[in-house]
């Protein structure tokens, strides 16, 4: 399964940027669109994934992994096999926004939104050719640590299981951080039966970094 | 070992040992010490299917991966090592130290310091040399830097062999964008004694990079694949060991001649190679491309290529303030420039009086690495600044200069061969600089027979023929050309050139520097080192590369002119009528630096400062607030408003005046926090603002945070954490400063604060954005 950069959308590269709604003057529109055109010339996406069994005590069969918390074990409740996953836009991007950081800094904030919204569009064509591939069976909503109340510790077990720096090159600090910092890991269930949509909420997105919703106290809403 | 002859690796070692009861989740080091017998019978299955040299079980044994396992960094490896040689011992069998990833990403994309990656490879070399390996395999690297530590922690600690094996995509470059020629030149120079791919890709896969290698280095070339890729279903390699054998053979009519398996092989794949492949490679042709590189980026020297001279203090009063002042940024600037101007290579001076160069070069260096990915040239004559630059190089650079002195070729050569530079050598002695060509000649042949007699490779010399000021020595500058060409023709060598001293004292010094420049090029020049930003200059070398073939079909040529808006805006005319408040507001740099520079003939600097700049600046900040204009416009509106504060800084800079600032701040993000991006927006509106800005950078201890605070004596600091494990330590960093003492306000700000949190923690205050950190600065520090 190829990893998939199929488009950036303004509406969500705006919402990352906190956008208002005020009039935008063409020399910011040019701004936006250029941004937006170098993460998708510039991004080398890469995916990765792995199927496991879920045993009766909710634990990836054969790893002595159980995921914690109350709220993937709700997710997972149905689900007989559970997909491992992890995208990143590689550091060729990573590099992209730090060094931008360095030169220009409202170029540097457009492109960070623009690959915010990137690596969302990655995991959702993951997302779409998985569920393509298993079907009939069904498919949750990905889940990532960090969210609810699964710790980002979790992160370390992912890692271990996927292989994910050797494969994808991505790389976890000690404190749970992934550089690249555009990247997902998330677990997805497989049962027979359609699942409930679920918010993945503001922990697991790309943009908790700098969400200017977030800091005012409300949300983009698409979570 | 014979550099043809074939010799046999190992394959995998973490299956093996899960195959044979390792539990999921246990590191397969901690058996060395535990279960000898079983990882020794792993090794003896290997030995039996023919490997020549085993990887002691010591992949991932460091200070970091094996915390908290219960044993020693020494107790694992020197296990480990002991293990493998009681299958090798008794015969023709070698055990190598295996060493793998330290799994910390190094700065500057990650925080683990060069020096410190240095220190924990150290401790593994050290005990694995005591413990008896043969020598030292590092593996499985994507990060050349890393390597580099690696290796140079090897050299200066063990006297093994060392050979290395790094992973790469098939787009030709590992995952940190380490490309295959920076490889091939990075290594060779640092005396690795073989070197290749392992793990990433299959064995077809990675053909066409070890062909790509073989024209880097003259070195030995190791193959050790995966056996496919796993099924992601059943995580299962699917290659069969006869497949896998059979796919590699091709590599040998390449001259690969070191063979093994990695993820997914077993011995039966080590028993099929030993089976099919021929006792002995073909021959290896010579390495036919040659130049010097970042991880990133290669100049290859096979044509032109420019050496960017910006980043030198002489005669620039500007650069010389940063320098005394640490504005590392400003410096970096002067890198991002360059390159965006088209230089290649970047040369690097930061000799000054009072100044601690060795510090400053290794800071610098760092600092450029981390904004561009140029190949740089070290300028120094101190020895000590030379090796702390090379020492920090993240690639293969040019040393700047030695000359025909022979103290100075005895000080300097040696760091060149030491970290495999590439040496510049002036045609200057003793005796100061000949007058005729000849005697200019003469001093090169002895500098090149100097650095051969150090081992350094004949393609690495490079030789500077110095150009000298026409308007006072006119006879001098056909000898320059003429020992120009003889270098290039008759010595074989590839010369340099700074070329603009040659119109010092003349009148539009332009015709005579690009006159010069032409003729120099045609005579042979390889390397001018010019001001990339005047295009005029850039242009006359694009038509260089047209003229002289290297330009094929003048691509490039037609992009460079096609690319020319038609009409370029200028400083001189700015829109009529447009007030500076106007310019800063939309955001229009050249506009506004115009307008400034207006207003600087008939206001003082700090005129115009508090009248314009800022009054400016405060109604952009209104306008973010009422939501008119978001966050690019406000950070535009910043940038523009910088233009105009350089230009004042520029001015005061000319007349001697200490720089204009309107107080001093330290930023950090803390410990455990890596994305910094909120912390750099701050910096940026804090700066434009007037303010002076000491950023720590990210992961941060507390400790370094308080040295600064006392050290720079500020009133204000300001901290940044993203995620609520890293709230703890903006808590303890707070506590630390309060304990010292120092009496200093605190704002903090990041994603998961609130004004309620932040009181708690003991902040002074809360800044929701950027706009709202100039606020509290204004007030604190007015």
């Amino acid at each position: 399964m190829e990893a998939r950069l199929t488009g950036i959308s303004r509406r969500e590269t705006l919402k990352y940027l906190g956008y208002a709604g005020s009039p935008l003057p063409e020399d910011v529109l040019e701004q936006l669109s250029a941004g937006e055109r170098e993460i998708l010339q510039r991004a080398a996406p890469r995916v990765l994934w792995r199927l496991f069994d879920r045993g009766p005590a909710g634990e990836l069969a054969g790893t002595g992994y159980t995921p914690a918390g109350d709220d993937i074990r709700d997710l997972l409740r149905d689900c007989d096999q559970v997909i491992l996953m992890a995208a990143t836009l590689g550091m060729e991007t990573e590099a992209l926004l730090r060094r931008t950081q360095a030169s220009d800094m409202a170029r540097a904030v457009i492109l960070d939104a623009a690959a915010s919204a990137a690596i969302e569009n990655v995991c959702d064509n993951l997302c779409a050719d998985l569920a393509e591939a298993f079907a009939p069976r069904c498919l949750t909503d990905r889940f990532s640590p960090g969210y609810g109340d699964m710790p980002v510790s979790q992160q370390a077990e992912l890692f271990r299981l996927l292989d994910i720096s050797r494969r994808i090159g991505i790389s976890l600090s000690e404190s749970g951080l992934m550089v690249p910092q555009k990247s997902v890991t998330a677990l997805i269930g497989v049962s027979d039966r359609p699942q409930g949509r679920r918010s993945r909420g503001c922990e697991a997105c790309a943009m908790s970094a700098d969400c200017a919703y977030r800091k005012g106290g409300t949300s983009c809403g698409k979570t | 070992m014979e550099k043809h002859e074939l010799i046999i690796l190992d394959g995998a070692m973490g299956t093996m040992l899960q195959a044979a009861g390792l539990p999921v989740g246990q590191i397969p080091e901690l058996w060395n010490c535990t279960q000898p017998e079983t990882v020794a019978a792993v090794h003896r299955q290997y030995v039996e299917a023919g490997s020549r040299v085993l990887y002691a079980n010591t992949f991932g044994v460091n200070r970091f991966k094996a915390a908290g396992c219960g044993r020693s960094v020494a107790e694992l490896v020197e296990g480990g090592v002991r293990c493998a040689r009681m299958a090798a011992d008794g015969r023709d069998v070698k055990v190598a130290l295996d060493i793998g990833p330290l799994g910390q990403l190094l700065e500057p994309l990650g925080t683990l310091r060069f020096e410190e990656a240095y220190d924990a490879f150290r401790e593994i070399l050290v005990s694995g040399e005591r413990a008896g390996a043969d020598l030292v395999i590092i593996e499985t690297m994507s990060d050349l830097y890393e390597v580099k530590a690696a290796v140079l922690a090897a050299k200066e600690n063990t006297a093994l062999p060392v050979w290395v094996t790094m992973t790469f995509e098939a787009s030709g470059r590992t995952f940190l964008g380490t490309t295959v020629p920076a490889m091939g030149l990075t290594l060779s120079g640092l005396g690795v004694d073989a070197m290749g791919f392992n793990c990433s890709l299959g064995p077809e896969k990675l053909l066409p990079l070890a062909e790509e290698l073989s024209r880097w280095t003259d070195r030995p070339l190791i193959l050790k694949p995966n056996a496919g890729l796993p099924d992601p279903a059943t995580g299962a390699y699917s290659m069969t060991a006869e497949d896998f054998a059979r796919k590699l053979a091709p590599a040998q009519e390449l001259g690969v001649s070191i063979f093994g398996g990695c993820c997914g092989t077993t011995p039966a794949f080590i028993r099929a190679l030993s089976g099919s492949l021929k006792a002995a490679s073909a021959p290896r042709r010579a390495a036919d491309r040659h130049g010097v590189c970042s991880a990133a980026r290669t100049a290859s020297f096979d044509g032109v290529r420019v050496i960017g001279e910006r980043i030198n203090p002489t005669g620039k009063k500007r650069f010389q303030q940063a320098l005394r002042e640490a504005d590392i940024d400003c410096i970096a600037a002067l890198g991002i420039e360059q390159q965006d101007a088209g230089a290649e290579i970047l040369d690097v001076n930061v000799g000054l009086p009072g100044i601690d160069e060795p510090a400053m070069m290794r800071r610098v260096v760092k600092a450029l690495q981390a904004v561009t990915d140029l190949p740089l040239q070290i300028d120094s004559s101190d020895p000590a600044a030379i090796e702390a630059g090379l020492r920090a190089v993240n690639g293969k650079a040019i040393v700047n200069s030695v000359n025909g002195k022979p103290e100075v070729l005895a000080a300097v050569l040696p760091l060149c061969k030491k970290y495999g530079a590439a040496v510049v050598g002036l045609c200057m002695d003793q005796d100061g600089i000949p007058q005729d060509w000849q005697g200019r000649c003469r001093i090169a042949e002895r500098i090149l027979d100097a650095a051969l007699s150090y081992g350094i490779p004949r393609e690495d010399v490079l030789i500077d023929c110095l150009t000298l000021t026409v308007s006072a020595q006119q006879e001098q500058a056909a000898h320059t050309l003429r020992a120009v060409r003889y270098v290039t023709e008759e010595l074989g060598l590839r010369t340099v050139l700074g070329v603009s001293n040659i119109s010092f004292g003349l009148p539009a010094r332009e015709q005579i520097t690009l006159s010069f420049l032409t003729q120099a090029l045609h005579a042979g020049l390889a390397l001018p080192i010019l001001n990339p930003n005047q295009a005029a200059t850039m242009d006359a070398v694009a038509a260089y590369r047209v003229l002289s073939g290297q330009d094929r079909d003048a691509e490039a040529y037609i992009r460079r002119f096609a690319s020319v808006p038609a009409q370029e805006r200028t400083t001189a005319a700015p829109g009529a009528g447009m007030s500076i408040k106007d310019a800063i507001m939309r955001g229009l740099r050249q506009e506004t630096k115009g307008l400034t520079g207006q207003a600087l003939e008939q206001m003082s600097e700090m005129d115009v400062v508090d009248r314009l700049l800022i009054p400016a600046l405060d109604a952009v900040g209104e306008s973010y607030e009422r939501q008119e204009i978001f966050l690019p416009q406000l950070i535009n509106a910043a940038n523009a408003a910088c233009e105009g504060f350089e230009l004042v800084k520029e001015r005061i800079a000319q007349r001697g005046g200490a720089s204009v600032s309107k107080g001093k701040i330290v930023l950090a993000t803390v410990r455990g926090d890596i994305h910094d991006i909120g912390k750099n927006i701050v910096r940026v509106v804090l700066e434009n603002y007037g303010y002076t800005v000491v950023d720590l950078g990210r992961d941060v201890p507390a400790e370094k945070v308080v040295e600064a605070v006392i050290r720079e004596n500020v009133r204000l600091v300001g901290l940044s954490a993203l995620m609520t494990t890293t709230v703890a330590s903006m808590a303890e960093t707070i506590a630390a400063i309060r304990e010292s003492g120092h009496d200093c306000r605190i704002m903090v700000g990041g994603a998961v604060l609130t004004p309620d949190y932040a009181a708690q923690i003991g902040a002074d205050y809360y800044a929701r954005d950027a706009k709202q950190s100039a606020d509290i600065a204004k007030q604190v520090l007015g």
